[in-house]
Order: C-alpha cells, then structure tokens, then sequence
C-alpha cells in the first residue's frame, strides 16, 4: 500500500494558488524528493501532508486513510522543520523524548526508545545537555532524532540540510541515505538543491509555481525532462536553448538557427508525430556540446570564446554562437583566451527538442 | 590614548548615572540621620552620627519619644502588609491573564488586527478618568477598601503592558516550535505550558518586574479605593507630611525600605534578565 497518497490537491492563500491540483503517491519505504526553487509551494506541500495547514481541495490519504480532518499528531507522521524548532529550554533527551510523552508511553518505554535513536544518530553524548550547546549537524540530528523515535509511517523533512555548511551538508546527505535505507523508513523530503535530490532520492517530483511537473526517478529526470523549466533545473550548468525554425527539404528536416544548422532528420518521426511545428527549440546540455580549437567535422559551428569558469575536474565555457551565448563543458586542460574562435559540435545523439509554444520536451 | 577614552567614558557614565543615583543617596543617607540633622538648614552629606531612630518610628512609633508631637501612631507593618498582598497579587492577575491573552493573539489572532490596539487603547487614557467609575461601581459591591478590590483593579490596569510586552516575546518564538509540538502530539494547552511558555521566561520575569514596580508604587487607585483596611505604603508614606510639618527623617526611612521588595524581586530574578531567552532555539 503507498504510505501517501495525494489527489487533487489545491492550496490557496488569498486570492494566490500555490499548490494547484496535484496528484501523486508515495510509496512505502520510498525517498520522495520535492525540488524546486524557494516558493515553489515545497515547504506548503509537507506542510498539507503534515496537516500544519488545511487544504482548498482534493485529498490527502495516509495509508489509505483519508486524513484531510484529521490532526497532526494523530496522523501518523513526523515532521523535521527548516528552522529545527528545538525545545531549547529542555535537554536532549526531553528533546527527542517529547513526542513519545506527548502520546504517554510508559518510562521504561521512553528511556529505549530514546536510547535507541540516539544510538543511531550517534548523539548519545549529548542527552543530558541543552541544544543550545550543540554544533549544527548535532542540532541536525537532534532534530531529526526527535522526528524518528516514534518511527512514524511517513517522515516530512523540510530542506533540514538548507542551514548547514557545505561539507557537512555533505556528510549528513549519505547519513540520511544510510539511515533511510537501515530503517526503510518512508520519506518526503523538500529541497531547492538538486544535488541532494539526485543523490538521494527515488524519485523527484519537480514543483514550480505551485504545479507539479514531473515526477520520476533521477535517471529520468535527467535524462528525459518532461518540460523546459524541469530540463533547465535540472543538471549543472543548465541546459543551453536555442530558438530555430524547422525545415522541411525533401526527405531531410533541419533546424535552421541562422548562424549554423543541425540536421535533425533521424527525429523525424518525433517530429511529425507531435504535429510538424513550424519552430522548435534545440536543448543541449553543456556536457554534450565538444568545443575545440580545430574544426573537426563537417558540421563544426564556429564560435567565439566569452568567459571560461575553471572548475578543478572540468572547465565551463561560455560562447557565442551566432546571437546565442551557449555553456560548454571542456577538459581542464583547454587553454583559451578570450574572443579566441573555437568549433563547437553538438552530440546529436543527447539533443533534446522542446516545443517553443507549450515548453513541452518532445525528445 | 586608550586610557584617556576610558577614563572620559567613565565620566561620561558617572555624569548620566548622578540625576537618578544622587537623589537614592540622598534619601538613604537622610534615613539614618538623626531629627537635627534632616531639619537643618544646610545640607548635610553625609552623616558622622548615624542613628536607625527614623526606622524605629516605622515600626515602633510608640516606643519612640522624639516626635511625640506628631500624631503618628500607626506602624509601618499594615500597610507593608497590604502593599505586598497587593502588588503581588496584582502582578500575577495581569500575568495570568494579560499572557493567555497575549499567545492568543500571538499564535491564534486572537481578536484579530483590532484587539491589540484596543487593548492599548485603555492604556493611553488617563486612570482617573476610569477611577471615578470604578470607585462608584465598587462601592455598589462593597469592594472598596478590599484586597480584592485593588487586585482586580491592578490586573486589569496593568493587563495591557502585559500582553503587549509578552505578544512581542511570543512573536519572537518561532512558530515552527507550537508546530513541532503540535506534530509530537501535545495538545494547545500543553504546547503552550510546556513548549512555548518555558521559552518566554525572561520576558515572563521583565514583564512580572515592570509591573510589580508599577503596582507597589501605586498612589493614586489605592488613594480612591482605601480608607483604612487596605492601605499601601505609597498612603502610609502621606502621613509623616504631617500639620506640624514634613517629617523627612521617617519619609526617607519609608522610602528606604520601600526599595528593598522590588531590588530583591529583581535580583533574584536577575539570571532570566540576562540570559538569551531563544538563544540557540532555531538557526537563524
């Protein structure tokens, strides 16, 4: 059975819709990911699953059962805030203790429990101390501890890694991956890094503005974005677009950009079946893209070097092509200078093609 | 040169701190002088015959010869009593009520944009002008001259600078914190008493403070609402200005003593003023 399921759900504030009628399931013992930018309606999301905020329309079911009236704490989740939200006035152990007195389980039961999860968040040097005293990743986990020690069917995690610093933001990522798995614990998790996401997650749904647009493993996120803003969130640097217009020459289709062409006839099919369009949008991400000093193929675009970004393993460089400033991924070794003229060749293999007017990916 | 800005920063302080300091020396220092002393013509700063007869009047006005001419009689003990009953009970209504109202407003909106405004609102009027009222009313009841008469009458003066000063301090906890709560199981109520409210405890013992010097100083209600059973020490104080004169020895002693309750209240609740009161509650 899916640990949540979620149909047709709405959420205003006022007359602003920022959860507008999604639809999804979450499977038991998934790592669900919602990723997109601040205000993208994430920290909402959790919050109606959590019932933290009522909802306009639509249905949350948790384990099947509707729970759109039901209170939080009878709902059978957990939930770890952004900001933490410790008890500062009370040790650890009444910290993490809290929920379990909350729903009065006897002494001997609490002391386990608690003993338990602090085992395996590794914070049982902290139990008798205030949070106060606490670095952030013990903070973290302190957070997370509390969250835990019910073992609730489904864990709401809130960008809880959003405040740490990068390394240990790091280390927590494969710690929270470790325990998921250990535990099979289910969990929702919001963040706006996709690193965090692609790396941890099942499955990723997308959200901007409020609208779901896509939700599928990490794999597939990637290598077949649903629409333009999933396929230009997703990867580092984005993904380059380039406007063009579509030819149609005998049993040849090409799409005309101005300063070069690309023949995109073995798409054909892809093409014709979603209605011939009289202009398309070219993607292509900047590891897919090899620029060179030499021109090595026929199809060879010239370009001029704008800025490079080196990176230590790789290096990102900027050119122009034609009016369009495209990124491309080149070894560290390129050695370049500025408005140098270098050949760009595109892996028509990774292209993607994108519906200008719906922002739709085709391929 | 470092020296230099330290000592002109001492005198700086030392100069600003004179106004309010000076006048307590004054008062402390004219306790313990003795009747010739604070009748004199010139001023005398500091005293080389200390004497406690000022505070004997206080509490022994029989036993004390020398102003046998006054018509002092009663000691300091009735209204030191009463004061005490009062303030503290005073304090503690408006604290009670004035911080239920306050999270209400705090977390729930409570009473919506207005109600803290209104709430102001009686403040801002001047207290006389609700005095008369309340002195008719009560004596309709039969509550002046009654303890709680005058507590009631406290709480609710006071009620707005309580819920003012403790929407702030709840304004102030995060409200992932109620939530979390929420989410761990714990009723409203429990999340209030047990979560929210421990948080609080410094601007609980300011708020408590602020008001508890409000109240003991207190002239004017307790002028309107006593005749002799439930007097205060600010009344107690008016007798020594007497038909015969200002009897300054016996004034500075009460006054001297006066200061005690609330220095003490205030010390001992002196690691709450200090102390970060959501220190380290969330990352900011």
């Amino acid at each position: 059975m899916d640990a949540v399921t979620v149909k047709g759900l709405t959420k205003k504030f006022g007359n602003k819709t920022v959860l507008d009628n999604l639809s999804f399931e979450c499977r038991d013992k998934e790592f669900l990911c919602f990723l997109g930018r601040p205000g993208a309606g994430k920290t909402t999301l959790l919050r109606t699953i959590a019932g933290l905020e009522k909802i306009d329309e639509g249905e949350v079911q948790i384990r099947g059962r509707r729970v759109n009236d039901v209170i939080p704490s009878e709902r059978d989740i957990a939930m770890v805030f952004q900001n933490l939200a410790l008890y500062t006035g009370w040790t650890v152990y009444d910290n993490i203790a809290s929920p379990l007195r909350a729903h009065k389980v006897p002494k001997n039961g609490i002391k386990k429990s608690v003993a338990e999860v602090a085992k395996l968040l590794r914070i049982e040097h902290l139990l008798e101390r205030t949070p106060v005293t606490a670095s952030g990743g013990e903070k973290q986990r302190i957070a997370i501890a509390r969250a835990l020690v019910r073992r609730p069917q489904v864990f709401l995690m809130d960008e809880p890694l959003s405040n740490l610093d990068a390394l240990l933001r790091l280390n927590m990522r494969v710690e929270l991956k470790r325990m998921q798995r250990e535990l099979g614990q289910t969990i929702i998790y919001a963040t706006p890094d996709q690193l965090e996401a692609m790396s941890m997650a099942d499955r990723i749904g997308l959200l901007y503005k409020g609208v779901m647009h896509q939700l599928a493993d990490p794999e597939t996120i990637y290598s077949h974005p649903a629409t333009k803003t999933v396929a230009g969130f997703i990867g580092s640097p984005s993904m380059n677009f380039i406007d063009g217009s579509v030819n149609y020459v005998g049993v040849k289709t090409v799409l005309d950009f101005g300063a070069f062409k690309l023949d995109i006839s073995k798409y054909r099919s892809v093409v014709e079946s979603e209605g011939s369009k009289s202009e398309l949008t070219l993607g292509v991400r900047p590891e897919n893209l090899k620029v060179t000093h030499e021109k090595t193929s026929p199809e060879s675009i010239e370009s001029l070097v704008i800025m490079e970004e080196p990176l230590g393993s790789e290096t990102i460089i900027h050119v122009k092509i034609g009016d369009n400033l495209v990124k491309a991924i080149v070894p560290p070794t390129f050695e370049t200078i500025y408005r140098e003229k270098v050949w760009t060749d595109i892996d028509i293999n990774k292209i993607h093609l994108l519906d200008p007017k719906s922002e739709k990916v085709i391929l | 040169m470092a020296s230099i800005r330290r000592i002109l920063k001492f005198v700086v302080i030392a100069l600003a701190l004179l106004p309010s300091l000076f006048p307590i020396y004054w008062m402390v220092m004219t306790a313990f002088k003795p009747h010739d002393e604070w009748v004199t013509k010139e001023a005398i700063l500091f005293t080389t015959r200390p004497t406690y007869e000022n505070f004997l009047i206080l509490f022994n006005p029989e036993a004390t010869s020398y102003v046998s001419f006054t018509a002092i009689r009663t000691s300091i003990y009735h209204a030191l009593y009463n004061s005490l009953i009062l303030s503290i009970g005073g304090t503690i209504l408006a604290l009670v009520v004035g911080t239920l109202a306050a999270y209400a407003m705090s977390r729930f909106r409570a009473g919506g944009d207005v109600m803290p405004q209104l709430i102001l609102m009686f403040r801002m009027m001047p207290p006389i002008a609700a005095m008369i009222p309340i002195t008719i009313m009560y004596s309709a009841f039969r509550w002046v001259d009654t303890h709680q008469g005058l507590i009631v009458t406290y709480g609710l003066f006071n009620l707005p600078f309580v819920v003012w000063l403790m929407k702030s301090f709840f304004d102030d906890v995060p409200r992932e914190v109620d939530e979390a709560a929420f989410v761990d199981g714990w009723s409203y109520w429990g999340t209030f008493t047990r979560v929210v409210l421990p948080l609080t405890y410094t601007g609980l013992a300011v708020t408590g403070l602020f008001i508890y010097i409000l109240t003991w100083s207190d002239f004017l209600v307790v002028l309107l609402l006593t005749n002799v059973r439930a007097d205060t020490i600010p009344i107690f104080l008016a007798n020594y200005s007497t038909a015969y004169g200002e009897l300054y020895g016996p004034l500075a002693a009460t006054g001297t003593f006066a200061i005690i309750p609330p220095v003490v209240i205030g010390l001992a609740i002196q690691r709450y003023l200090v102390r970060g009161f959501t220190f380290g509650a969330i990352k900011r």
